[in-house]
């Protein structure tokens, strides 16, 4: 089946990120000087703007930190999946991430509740970092 | 910091067309009726404007680039004229180029225009951002809309302060009830009808917990001002507005990259807000505040400025909310006109289009709506996501 949604446009930055999604890897930056765990991926450190950086793979755990739900698509590709719950996860390792609920009832959705990622591949170049209640 | 521009500018003039779908009439259309009625209002010459500021957001929609459509439409005569974009913030932005051009000297009565024809996108909604945002797109905004974006800052806020959604969203309802009632008294809003809180509450979901009716109307619209120094206003009016306050705060980026910000506030709207109440020589704005037109492009985002422009204290907007202090008869009325809820927001003409209220108000001219002898009011504009924004804040003032 093809994937008629937008997809991800990698660049210099997003790459590492997304190769790492592509392995089912969810790979963070680790800034080299202070130590700051940081996403969405940057080139320089945005606490002290080193640009020392190295790539870390996250434990993929977190907790819903806020979310939504939509019943109405943005973008026209996403009709067919209304509602949905969109989230902002707060990683284990500090950073948020923006993503979606997936493999539960929308209305168990809450704030702090633990979620794990769950991979959904797109298209063979691409896979979705995604999240799901830890059972 | 710089002295600001705090009495420095006054405004001599104003215009606004109805708000509403415009089917039938172009941005040329409408900058020519706001323009027209701001000379008419400033007792004033076309000739007599030394330059102009044209505040518009999606140029890809009728307007195109640059001020030419401006110049051409009300044939200005070979006026210096900038064309200026920042999101939501647009119109405020044209208004603070010509007053920064009056403040300075550099021209005596300058324009700043703003005009928007949102409906002719076909869209319900703003237009697809498309990658304006950028090439990380896809890793920060997913598929997340405007509606969704402001929803997450609700159910944080909601989760902060331990409401219930049924408490949330009856708090919100009453936001949007307050602004339809004042809407029914501003003869030039798009949408003029009471909406009971019961029917706010029921209302189709958006994007949970924001239904329909927390979400503010799409329209077309044009507004204007004249500014000249304030020292000359008299030549021109008995009762001209003063400029007090006039700031735009854009984030740096820190409320995503630092891990500090707890996502239930705007962090732009409250430095803006202190940078300007600093210029207006504001020092308690609960007290000192008499009335103000924020930017309610959604219900919590009304609630969130609130406490972001510190009229309400951290966690406390709710209380205010249900005691009716942003209500007509309230202690600060809120959306005195109806807002961006009942007038839409036709993006570059809306900073203007809450000026021109404050200034009505100001002068005693509000109608049915007119507030009891105000002597301060204030703007506010919010651009973007809660997480990444460009905020303007301006404050007015009746007496120098």
């Amino acid at each position: 089946m093809t994937y008629n949604k937008p997809l991800p446009k990698i660049n210099a930055d997003t790459k590492e990120f997304w190769n790492g999604c592509k392995q089912h890897l969810l790979k963070i930056q680790k800034c080299g000087d202070c130590g700051f765990v940081r996403y969405p991926p940057s080139f320089i450190c945005p606490r002290c703007h080193s640009t020392e950086t190295e790539w870390i793979v996250a434990a993929g755990k977190g907790s819903v930190y806020s979310f939504t739900v939509n019943h109405v698509a943005f973008h026209p590709a996403f009709q067919e999946d209304l509602p949905y719950v969109v989230a902002v996860v707060q990683l284990e390792e500090g950073p948020h991430m923006l993503t979606n609920i997936v493999g539960c009832d929308l209305s168990e959705v809450r704030c702090d509740m633990p979620v794990e990622v769950a991979w959904e591949a797109i298209t063979g170049e691409f896979s979705l970092p995604k999240f799901r209640p830890v059972l | 910091m710089a002295q600001g521009i705090n009495n420095e500018v006054a405004i001599i003039g104003m215009g606004c067309t109805t708000f509403g779908e415009l089917w039938d009439r172009s941005a040329s259309d409408l900058m020519v009726d706001a323009f027209q009625e701001a000379l008419e209002d400033a007792g004033i010459e076309k000739k007599d404007i030394d330059a102009a500021w044209f505040g518009t957001c999606f140029d890809e929609v009728n307007v195109g680039k640059s001020a030419l459509s401006l110049t051409k439409t009300l044939k200005l005569p070979f006026i210096p004229a900038t064309r200026v974009e920042n999101f939501c913030a647009s119109g405020t932005e044209s208004f603070r180029g010509a007053c920064y051009a009056v403040a300075s000297g550099a021209c005596d009565i300058a324009l700043a225009m703003g005009v928007e024809k949102l409906k002719d996108t076909g869209y319900g909604g703003l237009p697809d951002f498309g990658n304006l945002l950028g090439s990380q797109n896809r890793a920060i905004f997913a598929n997340l809309t405007a509606p969704g974006g402001f929803a997450m800052l609700a159910t944080a806020y909601f989760d902060k302060y331990g409401l219930s959604p049924e408490e949330g969203k009856r708090a919100l309802a009453h936001i949007s009830s307050k602004s339809h009632h004042n809407g029914t008294l501003s003869p030039k809003a798009h949408l003029r009808s009471e909406v009971s809180i019961e029917k706010i509450m029921n209302a189709p979901i958006i994007a949970w917990p924001l239904g329909l009716f927390d979400c503010c109307g799409v329209s077309d619209g044009a507004a204007c001002a004249i500014v000249c120094r304030a020292s000359r206003a008299s030549e021109f009016r008995k009762d001209p507005v003063y400029v007090k306050g006039l700031q735009i705060a854009v984030t740096s980026g820190e409320e995503m990259a630092h891990q500090k910000w707890d996502g239930t506030h705007v962090i732009p709207t409250y430095r803006a807000g202190c940078a300007a109440f600093k210029e207006a020589g504001i020092t308690n704005p609960r007290e000192e505040i008499s009335m103000m037109e924020v930017h309610d492009c959604f219900s919590i985002t009304e609630l969130s400025t609130y406490e972001d422009l510190q009229i309400s204290p951290r966690g406390k907007a709710v209380e205010d909310i249900e005691a009716g202090f942003f209500d007509l008869d309230g202690t600060i009325p809120c959306q005195t006109d109806g807002g961006l809820k009942c007038f839409g927001h036709p993006i570059g003409a809306s900073g203007i289009r809450m000026i021109y209220e404050e200034y009505k108000q100001l002068q005693g001219k509000a109608g049915e709506r007119q507030v009891a002898s105000p002597r301060i009011g204030l703007t506010h504009n919010l651009g973007g996501f809660p997480c990444m924004s460009v905020v303007s804040v301006a404050v007015f003032g009746n007496t120098l």
